[in-house]
């Protein structure tokens, strides 16, 4: 055998360039009450995204840059470093005709949270991570409404900060998901080229958070949103709880099935408080366009999953049949969720061989 | 040997607050490597559909006629069911109730229940578990589980519950399968049943501190046999005809630790110890198209004092090594439980490695291979365009892969994860 092909035949150039989604996320309770817990949550992290990261391809994730058992930044960012290691060494063994590149970690890091990041961390994992910062301009909020960085420590007690932090927050927040979905150009100042950012070809989702969330509605929420209106295939993982199991639910319910409330605005004002401190303010200072507030999303979101109903494959693109994409969408055991989004991601092209 | 494949489950009560910690130890201990040993589940909080203060989801197969919820089929053909028993779970009559129809409970899987003591309550427990030997951990506090432990107490909890929890596993993985039946269905823990013995490699040239401490360890606080050199070889017989019998062949040692002293890799019989056991034995065909190669894992204690030069020896190949120190207590504990852990998992290896489909360009292994080890397999060393090996685990990485391919160009690697992700 020719030995520049050797470790190629594990491998697929299908996947590099596109960008994954990964909308993951730990809650202790509802996990542990179907028999799992982070340890089990973190194999199905490295289960699905190396194989991906091999074969060239990125991923996206939203969580912070802490070390906290509720993101997993730090693991996925120590994937892709581990990854990058050794197509290194690779291509310094004389391999290098074969290595592809390894993907990377875009992170997106919406007004103020990033705030917290600082050089010293950006710089530590910057060959395997790009932090996206989306600011207050970038997500269409008038200069006169912004808030200065200066103004504003993200570290110091809320009740102290500016009034309106909470409604630029929610506002980055919606415009990351967007951005993140639709791909953006990074320009550098004094640099002539423009870093263009991939839009999200696949998105992943399992759990969820649905109380104490940032923004207009929980996130997963206006991911889906997102990823159903753009028809861009959709893992959904319901069977582990969480926002991901709602929306799960209400998409396999036979169409024409009212929502649970959980979907409505109604519920969310009444127990997410934050939520009426966000509609009050709203009403002082209008929404910059494609801003979605908790009213219009969640009706956008009813939307899609009525259209979605009866065609869960076609609407979902899983690349699976009905009775599979039922079962992903079902299924609380995490190695048949993970085999299932492999079959879909082959079936759509992304050839999983090196898993 | 056994082809049983166990999946366990963690059983505490929600109120046990160490329960977390020790089911993550757990968890960690069997799955070393991001996956490679039996699939481990957690049953503690109620099922989204219990009722408030109901029960946690059915294990696979378990029948409980109130549930909402079916269990689903079993996914293995053995349940190990570790009951974390304190005072929160023997109180509760939903949970006693539970853990007490579990043992007794014969479904469609074999099961077999192991209690672990997690204050003296736990030996109050429904009568159906009276009878079984409980898991006794060393350290557990008398204030009980109401109060998180100290990360100190959850470390000694956890290293003594870890090596008692190994050694039984292993009781039940090599556990030939043509073995008579116990008491009830099912495996059993009760069997007259060989003990599981760990032949110890060293130079006596260098001394034999570590490795004594390590033989001494085995014999006064495990249940396994050590075979060390010095006075395991019967007057008058064949010095060489012994040795050959515990590092090779059917009746060789369940796992091989070598004491690397500085004049290890120089001493013939020591280079030879280790050279035969980690010759691979194939597995008897039984009608089976497919080759089927075992290889008992092997450790390496390293023992070389600071500064000292020593030739490499190829024959250790990819074999995991602990450095020797003084300073580390109860080290042998550490030594033993993580070769017996490896026991068990080239058990497990070998079992999973079963399922693989057969067909007649098919190797499996039982574990991950490096070259070394293959080139004692004729097949593979002679093998020309399509035969594909099976390994345990996930994958090798790209490094590893190259390496194989480079000794051997024809053949095509597959991870157990590959066949059944």
């Amino acid at each position: 055998m020719n030995p520049l092909i050797k470790a190629a035949r594990y491998r697929s150039r299908d996947s590099a360039h596109r960008l994954i989604a990964l909308s993951l996320s730990y809650e202790r309770a509802p996990l542990l009450a179907r028999g799992f817990g982070l340890e089990h949550l973190r194999e199905l992290l490295v289960l699905l995204a190396r194989p991906l990261l091999r074969q060239g391809a990125s991923l996206a994730y939203g969580g912070r840059l802490q070390e906290r058992n509720d993101n997993f930044t730090f693991d996925l960012l120590r994937l892709v470093s581990a990854e990058q290691d050794e197509a290194a060494e690779r291509e310094k063994s004389g391999d290098a005709d074969d290595v592809l590149p390894i993907g990377r970690l875009f992170n997106y890091s919406a007004w103020p949270h990033y705030l917290r990041i600082t050089p010293a961390l950006e710089a530590r994992w910057i060959n395997s991570c790009r932090i996206i910062r989306i600011d207050q301009a970038m997500a269409g909020i008038a200069p006169d409404q912004c808030i200065p960085d200066g103004d504003f420590d993200p570290d110091r007690d809320v009740a102290h900060a500016p009034r309106r932090v909470p409604l630029n927050s929610a506002i980055c927040l919606s415009a990351m998901r967007r951005m993140a979905m639709d791909g953006l150009a990074l320009t550098s100042p004094d640099v002539a080229r423009t870093e263009s950012v991939p839009p999200v070809s696949v998105r992943i989702v399992l759990g969820g958070r649905m109380s104490g969330f940032s923004g207009f509605l929980p996130g997963i929420f206006e991911e889906v949103l997102l990823t159903l209106e753009r028809g861009i295939p959709l893992y959904l993982l319901g069977g582990f709880g969480g926002a991901a199991e709602v929306v799960a639910r209400a998409l396999l319910a036979p169409p024409g099935t009212p929502l649970p409330e959980t979907l409505h605005a109604g519920w969310q004002f009444k127990n997410a408080p934050a939520l009426e401190a966000l509609r009050r303010m709203q009403g002082m200072q209008p929404l910059p366009y494609g801003a979605l507030d908790t009213e219009t999303g969640l009706a956008r979101l009813g939307t899609a999953i009525e259209n979605a109903r009866g065609r869960l494959p076609q609407a979902l693109a899983t690349g699976l049949d009905d009775i599979e994409t039922r079962e992903l969408m079902e299924t609380r055991d995490m190695r048949l969720a993970a085999a299932l989004v492999h079959k879909g991601l082959e079936k759509k092209g992304f050839v999983m061989l090196a898993a | 040997m056994s082809s049983l494949i166990p999946e366990l489950y963690v059983l505490w009560h929600p109120r046990c607050e160490p329960g977390d910690a020790l089911a993550t130890r757990i968890h960690g201990w069997l799955r070393p490597g991001n996956g490679l040993g039996p699939q481990v589940f957690y049953r503690s909080l109620p099922a989204p559909e219990a009722p408030p203060g109901g029960l946690p989801p059915p294990l696979p197969g378990e029948s409980r006629p109130l549930s909402a919820v079916q269990a689903p089929p079993p996914g293995s053909n053995l349940q190990v069911v570790i009951l974390l028993i304190d005072a929160f779970m023997i109180a509760a009559p939903t949970w006693r109730h539970w853990i007490g129809q579990l043992a007794r409970e014969q479904g469609a899987a074999a099961r077999v229940c192991l209690p672990v003591a997690l204050d003296t309550t736990a030996y109050n427990g429904p009568v159906a578990l009276h009878a079984l030997n409980f898991l006794r951990p060393a350290g557990v506090p008398a204030s009980g589980t109401a109060q998180p432990w100290a990360d100190e107490v959850v470390e000694t909890v956890s290293r003594s519950l870890l090596k008692q929890l190994t050694e039984t596993l292993c009781d039940l993985l090599l556990r030939p399968d043509d073995a008579p039946p116990g008491a009830g269905p099912g495996p059993t823990l009760d069997l007259a049943r060989p003990k599981v013995k760990i032949f110890l490699s060293h130079a006596k040239k260098d001394g034999t501190v570590p490795a004594r401490r390590i033989r001494d360890y085995i014999y006064s606080q495990t249940q396994l046999a050590a075979f060390y050199d010095e006075n395991d070889i019967p007057y008058g017989s064949s010095f060489s005809r012994v040795l050959e019998g515990n590092v090779s062949g059917p009746t060789q040692s369940a796992a091989l630790i070598a004491v690397r002293s500085a004049e290890y890799a120089r001493r013939p019989w020591c280079r030879r110890e280790f050279s035969l056991f980690r010759r691979p034995l194939p597995m008897p065909a039984a009608g089976r198209m497919a080759e089927h190669w075992l290889l008992n894992p092997t450790l390496v204690v390293d023992a070389l004092a600071g500064g000292v030069h020593t030739p490499g020896i190829p024959e250790l190949g990819n074999t995991a090594a602990i450095r020797w120190s003084e300073d580390i207590p109860a080290q042998e504990e550490q030594i033993v439980t993580t070769v017996l852990r490896d026991v068990l998992l080239a058990a497990f290896h070998r079992a999973v490695g079963q399922t693989v489909p057969d067909a007649p360009n098919h190797v499996v292994l039982n574990w991950l291979p490096d070259p070394t080890s293959l080139l004692h397999i004729p097949r593979i060393r002679q093998a020309g365009a399509g035969l594909h090996v099976y390994y345990p685990g996930r994958g090798l990485t790209g490094l590893e892969l190259d390496t194989l391919t480079d000794y051997f160009p024809e053949v095509e690697f597959f991870s157990f994860d590959r066949m059944n992700p």
